[in-house]
């Protein structure tokens, strides 16, 4: 695969729904293209569809209007485990709340995935994303004893378990101070530079947002902008 | 990390709710490996004790024949005496293999004991034929050991010798060459009489009523009760106990004034009626107790459910399918209704002998022995029982959590 290849592509999507007698125009007609190994930014205030475009271009929502591709697979109108079943081994997630089980070890919580995929735990793979994450020496730690950095640092690390084509991770500097924002967006930049894997950020967060190699800006479900960052300058 | 390691893990993360939801399901389990024990121990007991009667049949005074079974088992007052012919007209009956007439009284334990009894305490003197008394019971023995050695049984015209039995002995406190005093109200005199009489043997615990029985020749009962030639019961064995053959002994034998046939296997279908009513109530009561834990449970784990909404839906982002989040949530459905139905086997194990004697408070009609037997069909049933209530009670919960769509989970969970 070329740093070229297309992983997303979406034409057209809308994401409308009703809100008592209101049609909400969460996602409005976005035209988008995710490449291998690039890190986007979606920017935009509360509102602006972030999240909602970021659900639909991970497969967790269905567009209501338009045409979605993800690794070249057509998703429009698959039901919920053919949704599943596109999604496994090419996405990865991470989430605001890191949704760590807090009765899991962090070496537990990252070999989670792999139950899913009838996979066999090998721990000496958990180790090495943990290393990623610089977390290594907290494998047997439980949740509770974490910062939120780390615990999103974890979150990322089973993220990467599965071998992800495309991270995506929605506002997941929500929770962070300034200091583990910018780490964990080091840590996104390093996994694009150095495994190849394309990153799609939501942040409201212009000083993350902005070190990303594109940055789409939202409003009112539209793209009203994209530029490139100042790391892929 | 297997999918059952995480369901289990999953139900201590709120270790309390966790602990009465099993409590709950342990209680329903208790109650129900408690009722099929006594429905079981019950009806074994009743066998049990009747058969030890060592007779299939029952000629009595025309009266109540269940009371006055009741009264063989365990003792009583209100006796009925056959008139005084009986035994000479029926003893003669081609279809008996063997008859022993029986007399029964009561003797009080006022100046009769050692101890200081209440008012209403009484003995059952038994008087008894040893040679045909022992056709019956063969199995009568006597005790051996310091003080008890040399037991034997008296002879039939013996005027004061008595063989008392295990328990009789015990409660007394007596061995064998004690005397044993007994006071007693003779039919038509107005005083007490009280009679010295020696011990001459004393039997092995029989676990039946016989081992509260003081036994004695039915000619010195009948002259210590003032009733002579009278008889509470004969007691026959027949050649040939099928029901048609039982059918023309009891009419051949009916037709006596005063006088009725009591099979022994019509009186075990009585006593087991006889609780019917109690079994009911109490199967009531455990269908309640179960309905209750079945909600507990669906309660507890559809609140898991909901608490973990976000959770769920980040589980199917990162690749779970329905059925995977289906098999957790049911899994951990079926994990709380083993655990409590282990508890409540315990507990019902633990609880047997309370039981017995909260059932005995209520209904004695003198079964000997253990009417509670929990068993291992039993303790399994339960188990088997409490895997199919959370088979059914996991359904709906794990339903829920498998149709939630992720991007709804997510947000919720976010929200």
């Amino acid at each position: 695969m070329t740093s070229n290849s297309i992983l997303i592509e979406a034409r057209g999507i809308k994401r409308h729904y009703l809100r008592g007698s209101e049609t909400v125009k969460a996602v409005d007609g976005i035209d988008l293209e995710i490449h291998a190994a690039e890190m986007v930014s979606i920017l935009g205030p509360s509102g602006s569809g972030k999240t909602t475009l970021i659900h639909l271009l991970s497969c967790l929502d269905s567009p209501t209007e338009g045409s979605l591709s993800i690794n070249g697979k057509p998703v429009a109108g698959l039901k919920e485990d053919e949704l599943t079943k596109v999604r496994r081994g090419v996405l990865g997630f991470v989430f605001q709340k890191f949704y760590l089980l807090p009765t899991l070890s962090v070496a537990e919580n990252v070999e989670l995935p792999l139950l899913f995929y009838r996979q066999p735990v090998r721990r000496e793979e958990t180790m090495a994303v943990l290393r990623q994450v610089n977390l290594e020496d907290h494998a047997r730690f439980m949740p509770n004893q974490l910062s939120g950095g780390q615990m999103q640092r974890v979150a990322i690390a089973r993220a990467l378990i599965i071998k992800p084509k495309i991270l995506i991770a929605d506002e997941p500097t929500g929770n962070l101070d300034t200091e583990n924002g910018i780490a964990v967006f080091d840590l996104f930049r390093a996994l694009v530079r150095e495994q190849g894997i394309s990153v799609i950020v939501t942040s409201h967060n212009l000083v993350f947002g902005y070190r990303a190699d594109r940055i789409i800006t939202l409003a009112d479900g539209r793209i009203v902008r994209e530029e490139k960052g100042p790391a892929a300058a | 990390m297997r999918f059952i390691s995480l369901a289990l893990k999953n139900l201590f993360r709120r270790p309390v709710r966790t602990a009465l939801t099993i409590a709950g399901v342990a209680l329903a389990v208790a109650v129900a490996v408690s009722l099929a024990g006594f429905n079981l121990g019950y009806q074994q007991a009743i066998e049990r004790s009747i058969d030890r009667l060592g007779f299939q049949v029952m000629i009595m005074a025309k009266g109540c024949p269940y009371e006055a079974a009741t009264m063989m088992l365990k003792g009583g007052t209100g006796l009925l005496y056959l008139p005084a012919d009986t035994f000479a007209q029926v003893h003669s009956d081609p279809e008996i293999l063997s008859i022993t007439p029986i007399f029964i009284g009561i003797a009080e334990k006022q100046g009769s004991s050692i101890r200081e009894d209440s008012s209403s305490a009484f003995a059952v003197l038994t008087g008894v034929e040893p040679k045909t008394f022992l056709e019956m019971k063969p199995w009568l023995e006597f005790q051996s050991g310091t003080g008890f050695d040399g037991g034997k049984w008296f002879s039939p015209d013996a005027t004061d010798e008595v063989v008392m039995g295990y328990e009789a002995a015990t409660y007394e406190q007596r061995k064998v060459g004690d005397k044993f005093l007994a006071t007693v109200s003779p039919y038509g005199q107005a005083e007490p009489v009280s009679k010295e009489f020696k011990i001459v043997g004393v039997l092995k615990r029989t676990g039946t009523q016989d081992d509260g029985t003081v036994f004695l020749p039915i000619k010195t009962a009948q002259a210590f009760f003032n009733r002579p030639n009278q008889l509470t019961i004969l007691g026959i064995k027949l050649k040939d106990f099928s029901g048609g053959n039982l059918q023309e002994f009891e009419s051949r034998w009916i037709k006596l004034p005063e006088v009725q046939v009591v099979s022994l296997e019509q009186v075990k279908s009585t006593l087991v009626m006889l609780i019917g009513t109690a079994q009911v109530m109490i199967v009531a009561v455990t269908v309640i107790a179960i309905l209750v834990a079945i909600i507990g449970v669906i309660n507890t784990i559809l609140m898991s459910v909901y608490e973990r909404t976000g959770e769920i839906g980040v589980m199917k982002a990162l690749g779970a399918f329905r059925g995977d989040v289906f098999q957790l949530i049911w899994i951990e459905t079926l994990g709380v209704c083993l655990a409590g139905s282990i508890a409540g086997g315990v507990i019902a194990l633990g609880g047997a002998h309370l039981t017995e004697k909260a059932i005995k408070a209520v209904i004695d009609i003198g079964i000997q022995g253990s009417i509670v037997t929990i068993t291992w069909p039993v303790l399994l049933g339960a188990f088997a029982g409490a895997a199919v209530v959370g088979f059914f009670a996991g359904l709906y919960p794990a339903w829920r959590a498998a149709s939630m769509l992720p991007v709804d989970a997510i947000r919720e969970g976010i929200g």
